[in-house]
């Protein structure tokens, strides 16, 4: 049985997959490119779109607002999601329905969490309201330039820590208990096998979700859209927002798919790290 | 039980208390979801039994819900994520299979291709996909909704892990026998295929499931409007009552939660299996 005679079997297997892959894929990433490099009702392709986007004030800090939001959402995420998977990483009784609890609101939609946490928000809700449990005064939140963003924040961990939870729980499990005990041996603390097993032992599950939480945090999008709207003062309009509201608000399409493109370059480069850790994960 | 060691006691408190902190929003909607629209936000302040426990209770907001279009938009979520979930594991097993059981040059690469092009999060291209689907005429279609959810990269993976998985003697036995490539597939590798086909199709569910920024652009007439986002417009529709939007908020996360709690193992082995497990 030849190889290359494979290759029509293989392509009749992978027909649908791969009419896919090119008409919603590869052909709406060309499309961007091409749109992208032609400025409004000009014919000849140039780069005018690109600059004109760089030198606005708005895209501007829309890429700083995203930047930053990356810089304190991801490390915040994982670490929170650490915690969670080893105090989870148990066999007291319960636990198992403890971790289902956590991991619920990966399952509801996103829109729907910001819909009800717009409500918990409200300077008469919830959050207020547990706040003042701790003798605390009420905080403005959402229409507060200094608190929006960090309201996303909260919202989107809400959402996203179950999930990496889930990740890291299996790393944890995979660790041979014999480190630990020979840890123990050599007179270690909590700390010090946290320091010296814990962590190195987890270094792929933590890279691997350091890759893919950064790849889901860049397109946050109905948490902005449905609970700020970007404001105020553009202090959460992270970039997915900017783009919609380039396109669809503001009718201003040229220069919404060179973001896009700026974007989807940026995705390709995180995507291919996360592919090169899936696949050499295949073979070991 | 009775001589349960005192940090043993901790631990179980701090991981409960831990679990009802991320269940306290989902709980609040519940309750919120069958009380008054004056008492969801009468109880809140100081603190007490009273929040988190309906005294009066109404089905009120459920028949309000049910009389708008929002039972319609409840049915598109339902028909778009099975029918991608029908065809997605449809599309994605054959692609798998192709990529794991019949050895074909440039194979490797097509992998890496399908995979990473995949993987790019569907919202990154929704703005010229919606350009192609306008010129082809899809918006306000079940395909249009649908089509996007079919090739899904995690369950391709999936599936492919999965089949790498099982004998190559499988195959060689049954063409040894005298089976096509395709009965080989219908025949020994899909019955085999349960447990990653439920993952898969898991996947491919919440992700239909969850989806917003697609459907906001592609359907947004009411016959065509999925829950995720009819929710989301309640605010204007209804001015600000909260009532309707957490009995439809429940609405929309009992499925998903119902399908977690019993698929949980089946979860999370699937998206323990792209991060840490081989």
């Amino acid at each position: 049985m030849s190889k290359t005679k494979n290759i029509y079997v293989a392509l009749a297997f992978l027909a649908p997959a791969l009419l896919a892959v090119v008409c919603l894929r590869i052909w709406p990433a060309l499309l961007s490119v091409h749109e992208s490099l032609l400025a409004p009702r000009a014919t000849t392709y140039s780069l005018e779109n690109y600059i004109y986007i760089f030198g606005d004030p708005i895209f501007q800090s829309s890429v700083w607002t995203t930047l930053f939001f990356s810089i304190v959402v991801n490390p915040l995420q994982i670490a929170i999601s650490l915690g969670l998977a080893i105090l989870l990483n148990n066999k007291l009784p319960g636990t198992g329905f403890w971790r289902t609890l956590v991991l619920l609101p990966v399952a509801i939609p996103a829109s729907v969490s910001a819909v009800v946490w717009a409500a918990a928000l409200r300077p008469d809700g919830l959050m207020n309201a547990l706040l003042g449990l701790f003798g605390l005064g009420p905080q403005p939140f959402l229409t507060s330039p200094q608190q929006a963003l960090a309201c996303i924040i909260l919202v989107t961990s809400w959402i996203g820590v179950g999930y990496w939870m889930t990740i890291l729980l299996a790393g944890l499990q995979d660790i041979p208990k014999s480190l630990y005990e020979a840890a123990r041996i050599d007179g270690m603390n909590r700390w010090q096998q946290f320091i010296n097993v814990t962590l190195p032992q987890l270094r792929r599950p933590l890279t691997f979700v350091l890759v893919a939480d950064t790849v889901s945090n860049f397109l946050v999008f109905a948490p902005v859209q449905i609970l700020t709207r970007g404001g105020p003062q553009r202090s959460t309009n992270l970039i997915m927002h900017e783009i919609y509201n380039r396109a669809f608000a503001a009718g201003d399409k040229s220069s919404a798919y060179a973001a896009t493109v700026v974007l989807i370059l940026l995705m390709l480069t995180i995507v291919a790290i996360q592919f090169r850790m899936m696949s050499d994960k295949g073979e070991s | 039980m009775a001589n349960i060691k005192p940090s043993t006691a901790l631990h179980i408190a701090i991981v409960a208390a831990t679990g009802i902190v991320f269940f306290l929003p989902l709980w609040w909607i519940f309750v919120s979801a069958f009380r008054p629209e004056e008492d969801i936000f009468r109880y809140l302040s100081p603190l007490g039994i009273e929040t988190f426990l309906p005294t009066r209770w109404t089905l009120d907001h459920f028949v309000t819900l049910f009389e708008s279009t929002f039972a319609r938009s409840i049915f598109n979520s339902l028909f778009v994520a099975v029918a991608t979930v029908l065809g997605g594991l449809l599309v994605c097993t054959l692609a798998a299979f192709a990529l794991s059981v019949i050895e074909f040059p440039g194979r490797n690469i097509v992998f890496t291709i399908m995979i990473v092009s995949f993987l790019i999060p569907f919202d990154a291209i929704a703005l010229p996909l919606y350009q192609i689907m306008r010129g082809a005429e899809l918006q306000n279609s079940y395909l249009g909704l649908i089509l996007p959810g079919l090739g899904n990269g995690l369950a391709v993976f999936l599936l492919r892990q999965f089949f790498l998985g099982l004998p190559k003697e499988l195959r060689e036995a049954a063409m040894v026998d005298g089976m096509g490539w395709f009965q080989v597939f219908w025949r020994i590798y899909l019955p085999l295929s349960g447990p990653a086909m439920i993952s898969a199709g898991l996947i491919m569910f919440i992700f239909q499931w969850q989806a917003y920024l697609w459907p906001l652009l592609i359907a947004p007439a009411t016959e065509y409007k999925v829950a995720a986002v009819s929710i989301a417009q309640f605010n204007s529709a209804y001015g600000v009552a909260f009532g309707p939007i957490m009995a439809g908020a429940m609405c929309i996360s009992l499925i998903p939660m119902i399908i977690l709690v019993f698929f949980q193992p089946y979860f999370s082995n699937s998206v323990a299996s792209t991060g840490s497990k081989e």
